[in-house]
């Protein structure tokens, strides 16, 4: 048996009510495509200017359009090549350091966590907090009067004796990776360790009693308890960081970068940089840089993968 | 409730978005055409008005030249103020980076006021972001005196075949562009006397003789008085590759010693034949080799590759450096004090060198001034107004010698006369009294950095150049014990008197050619040799042996080969020929 029209109506009424709130409720999320849409996709279209010949102030012309040549250009000779290889194992390098010693800052929080001073404990975080807010290039001109030929150290190292000529630590090409992952940790260690402060502040209380009661010792509590509680915190942390792996930012870099050290420090980023406006390279730049893009993909690709395999599920 | 706050906030953001993304003015390619009605209208209410009634206005320079970022604040900033009630913005490309060109371009609104490289300036004239000031030209009063200079580059303009004006040389001079005025040179060796002295005055003969002093004078006086480790050889890297200088700025400057010029790639020498500066026989090797001899002899200042330009200022000031080879290094040192005592830096001739000197700047220092397109209507009129006044004895006399009553004062016969005891307020920023401007010397000096007139020019008043060097007072009361030995030493009252008597100068004739610029494939080309030559240069002042030097030497050439420096050669020597043939015809 049929409906009756006044029911029938009812139901369109309803649907259309229903349609029209779906299309209200589209428009809670409309601000952030339209944030993404524009600071993430819109800036896509600056990639035209790979194509093309392009110098400012003049404009995009189709006169000027080169096809793929500033692609070409890139792996055209041997010197080019090794000068990109060098750059991408830079990159490789700053960013691989930063992951295997991931653990820093977790480590970090779990012991600033045993202190039981309590104003020793807040000084201590204040302190490794503070560099985070102090822009690189001051932070150069700090290590510029500590470590210069007249710096603090040498001074130190002269008066000791230790030395007769003052040693350039600026200028060496020894272990930068090294002593740049030192610095960047410096700046950055006392930050992230406020992640996994508020995880460990969110263990449950009752459980490390109930150690306690067992018998446990401080050790043990970190070991069994504290660490495995906040692991899934830092797994999330160095999936964000893995996603990052080609991005390590460039300030640090370019101030500490000279030519001396040149072609251990210049990584992905920096390069761009210093084509496009070191040298007016603007389209060679964007090349490089969508190539960026596409060997990102490819790494998030790969890790989702590997992921999958391991722990059974991906991330994506 | 929830509803309308989120359609808000989704309006808001596309409004947002849109504001950010909104183009401002249209590049405006109008050209002469409507001037001249907003020229009359406003000249009536706007030049006869006191300053202090016109409204408060603000320019925007976009200035090639200024090693400072932001408002023109100080004594100099009074000084404009007063006269027209205007506030200078300073845009320096130095500061923020050349990144702020494209951007800026790229809105079509360059600044108010633009200082531009005479390339960057042919490149944005064409796309309709300078403006055609022939008309409020022909009513300038101060600029017109250099009407020759300004013709002439703008007949050069490529297209511009009905004398239209569209901007001025920066620094020029109304002396001679075939002659040099100036008693010293840009670059040259300079000692301090006293040091010099103290082993002899010894004749020296060619560069390793002058490393041989340098080696004795540091030898003898390891540090200053106050305990401060000193180098004969302290560098800095600030300036490399920048105005037309490819590689290390210093060494740059060093080439012209032996007559030789570089104009990018290459290597204009003394007898007027090219060369590449990957030439092992050419000056850029020499010069870098010799640099690396004082290292090998432990001369150079072991920070010179990491610290930067304000480093090296306070080095100079405190003497910390026993070899200048910048005319304008010794202003950090030479007071009328140390000049009389016989402790100032002078020129000291090594006997193989030739030296090259740029003549006056008659035809402009290289830079060009003009005003952007977007600037209309009164504003207009006020930013000629005040350009005018920049080019006049008075404001000529702020730029150059600084404040009546303070840096010097007026005799009798009219002509001009050093305060001493000012004399070091710009090293020492002091704090200015007795006059009726205040504030910091250094900090309200002059932030544009960059002059429409040199300060070699005739002031018309005085009958002598602007700045305090070529004043006779100065010249008597500098006339003590460094100039007098000097004088007994070589035989000649001056520098540049002595090169001209023996024959030991290249003077270059100044001409105004219009050149052109890079395309994009050789700005790339160009942009990575650049690097490369600057990276290298600097491994190789501090190689440990000439076995590493040479290493270094051919993995560089290398590398500039795969970068494409035969192409870019190739065009620098086209390039430099347009100019070269120009000086050889005015010779």
């Amino acid at each position: 048996m049929g409906r009756t029209k006044k029911e029938m109506d009812l139901l369109a009424a309803s649907a259309a009510k229903k349609k029209r709130k779906g299309k209200i409720e589209f428009l809670y999320i409309l601000p952030f495509i339209l944030l993404v849409a524009v600071f993430s996709y819109y800036p896509l279209w600056g990639w035209v200017y790979a194509f093309f010949d392009y110098k400012p102030p003049f404009p995009l012309e189709w006169k000027n359009f080169v096809g793929l040549k500033w692609f070409k250009s890139m792996f055209e000779n041997e010197v080019k090549i090794k000068q990109l290889l060098g750059v991408i194992r830079n990159t490789f390098a700053m960013s691989g350091i930063s992951l295997l010693f991931s653990w820093f800052p977790m480590i970090f929080a779990v012991f600033l966590n045993e202190i039981k001073c309590v104003p020793f404990k807040k000084f201590v975080q204040t302190v490794t907090t503070l560099p985070k807010f102090i822009s690189w290039i001051l932070v150069y001109s700090i290590v510029f009067s500590v470590f210069s030929s007249t710096g603090a150290v040498n001074q130190v190292l002269q008066d000791l004796k230790l030395i007769d000529q003052p040693k350039l630590f600026l200028q060496s090409a020894d272990n930068v990776y090294f002593t740049q992952w030192l610095w960047l940790t410096w700046k950055e260690a006392g930050w992230a360790a406020i992640m996994y402060i508020a995880a460990i502040t969110g263990i449950d209380e009752e459980l490390i009693e109930a150690a306690r009661i067992d018998g446990a010792s401080r050790m043990q509590i970190i070991r069994h308890i504290t660490l495995p509680s906040i692991l899934p915190t830092y797994f999330v942390l160095l999936m964000l960081n893995l996603a990052n792996f080609l991005s390590n930012g460039m300030e640090q870099y370019y101030v500490f970068q000279n030519a001396f050290n040149k072609d251990k420090i210049q990584v992905l980023d920096l390069y761009v940089y210093n084509l496009a406006f070191g040298g007016g390279g603007y389209s060679l730049s964007t090349a490089i840089s969508i190539l960026k893009s596409i060997i990102s993909l490819t790494l998030l690709g790969v890790t989702n993968k590997v992921s999958k395999l391991i722990r059974g599920e991906g991330f994506i | 409730m929830k509803k309308v706050i989120a359609l808000l906030l989704a309006l808001t953001l596309v409004i947002g978005c849109l504001a950010a993304c909104d183009k401002k003015d249209e590049p405006s390619n109008n050209t002469s055409g409507d001037n001249n009605t907003t020229n009359n209208t406003s000249d009536s209410n706007s030049s006869n008005t006191p300053a202090s009634e016109k409204e408060e206005l603000t320019i925007e320079i976009y200035d090639k030249a200024a090693n400072y970022q932001g408002m023109q604040e100080g004594w100099f900033a009074q000084v404009v103020k007063e006269r027209f009630n205007i506030k200078l913005n300073i845009i320096a490309p130095q500061v923020a980076g050349d990144a702020i060109y494209q951007t800026r371009v790229s809105t079509g609104n360059l600044g108010d006021i633009v200082i531009l490289d005479q390339n960057e300036f042919t490149d944005c004239l064409s796309q309709g972001l300078i403006k055609d000031i022939t008309n409020e030209y022909k009513n300038t009063k101060y600029l017109k005196e250099f009407d020759k200079q300004i013709m002439t580059f703008n007949n050069g303009i490529p297209g511009n075949t009905d004398g239209k004006v569209y901007g001025f040389p920066t620094e020029m001079t109304n002396t001679s562009p075939t002659d040099r005025s100036e008693d010293t040179i840009y670059s040259s060796p300079m000692l301090r006397w006293d040091l010099y002295q103290e082993l002899g005055a010894p004749e020296i003969k060619d560069l390793q003789g002058l490393l041989d002093v340098l080696k004795q004078m540091k030898d003898a006086h390891p540090t200053t008085a106050e305990g401060d480790p000193c180098y004969p050889f302290v560098l800095w890297g600030d300036w490399d590759n920048n105005d037309n200088m490819l590689g290390i700025a210093n060494v740059v400057q060093l080439t012209t010693w032996y007559g030789d010029k570089i104009k990018e790639t290459a290597i204009l020498q003394k007898d007027g034949t090219f060369t590449p500066v990957t030439d092992k026989n050419g000056t850029y090797y020499k010069m870098l080799k010799f640099l690396n001899d004082a290292y090998q002899m432990g001369l150079v200042d072991p920070d010179s590759a990491t610290q930067d330009w304000n480093n090296v200022w306070a080095k100079m000031c405190n003497g910390q450096m026993y070899l200048m080879w910048y005319s304008w290094q010794v202003g950090a040192w030479n007071s009328q004090e140390r000049i009389n005592n016989g402790t100032a830096y002078i020129f000291v001739p090594v006997m193989d060198q030739t030296y090259y000197a740029d003549a006056d700047a008659f035809f402009g220092s290289g830079r060009i001034w003009g005003v952007g397109s977007g600037v209309d209507g009164e504003k207009y009129q006020r930013i000629m107004e005040f350009l005018d006044w920049y080019a006049s004895p008075e404001s000529l006399n702020f730029q150059h010698a600084g404040i009546e009553g303070y840096n010097y004062k007026k005799l009798d016969n009219g002509k001009f006369e050093v305060i001493a005891e000012n004399e070091t307020a710009d090293a020492d920023n002091k704090e200015i009294t007795g006059v009726a401007y205040t504030g910091k010397y250094n900090d309200g000096n002059n932030k544009i950095n960059q002059w429409i007139v040199g300060a070699v020019s005739k002031n018309p008043n005085t009958g002598e150049g602007y700045a305090k060097g070529y004043w006779q007072s100065y010249k008597d009361a500098t006339s003590g014990k460094t100039k007098q030995e000097w004088k007994a030493r070589f035989g000649a009252a001056e520098p540049v008197e002595w090169m001209k008597k023996n024959n030991k100068i290249l003077i270059s004739p100044n001409v105004s050619v219009s050149l052109p610029s890079d395309t994009a494939d050789i700005e790339v080309k160009r942009g990575q040799c650049k690097q490369e030559i600057k990276d290298a240069s600097w491994r190789m002042i501090f190689a440990s042996d000439d076995a590493s030097f040479d290493a270094m030497w051919d993995e560089m050439v290398n590398n500039l080969n795969a970068f494409g420096f035969q192409e870019l050669y190739d065009f620098d020597v086209k390039r430099a020929k347009i100019e070269k043939e120009a000086k050889d015809a005015v010779k």
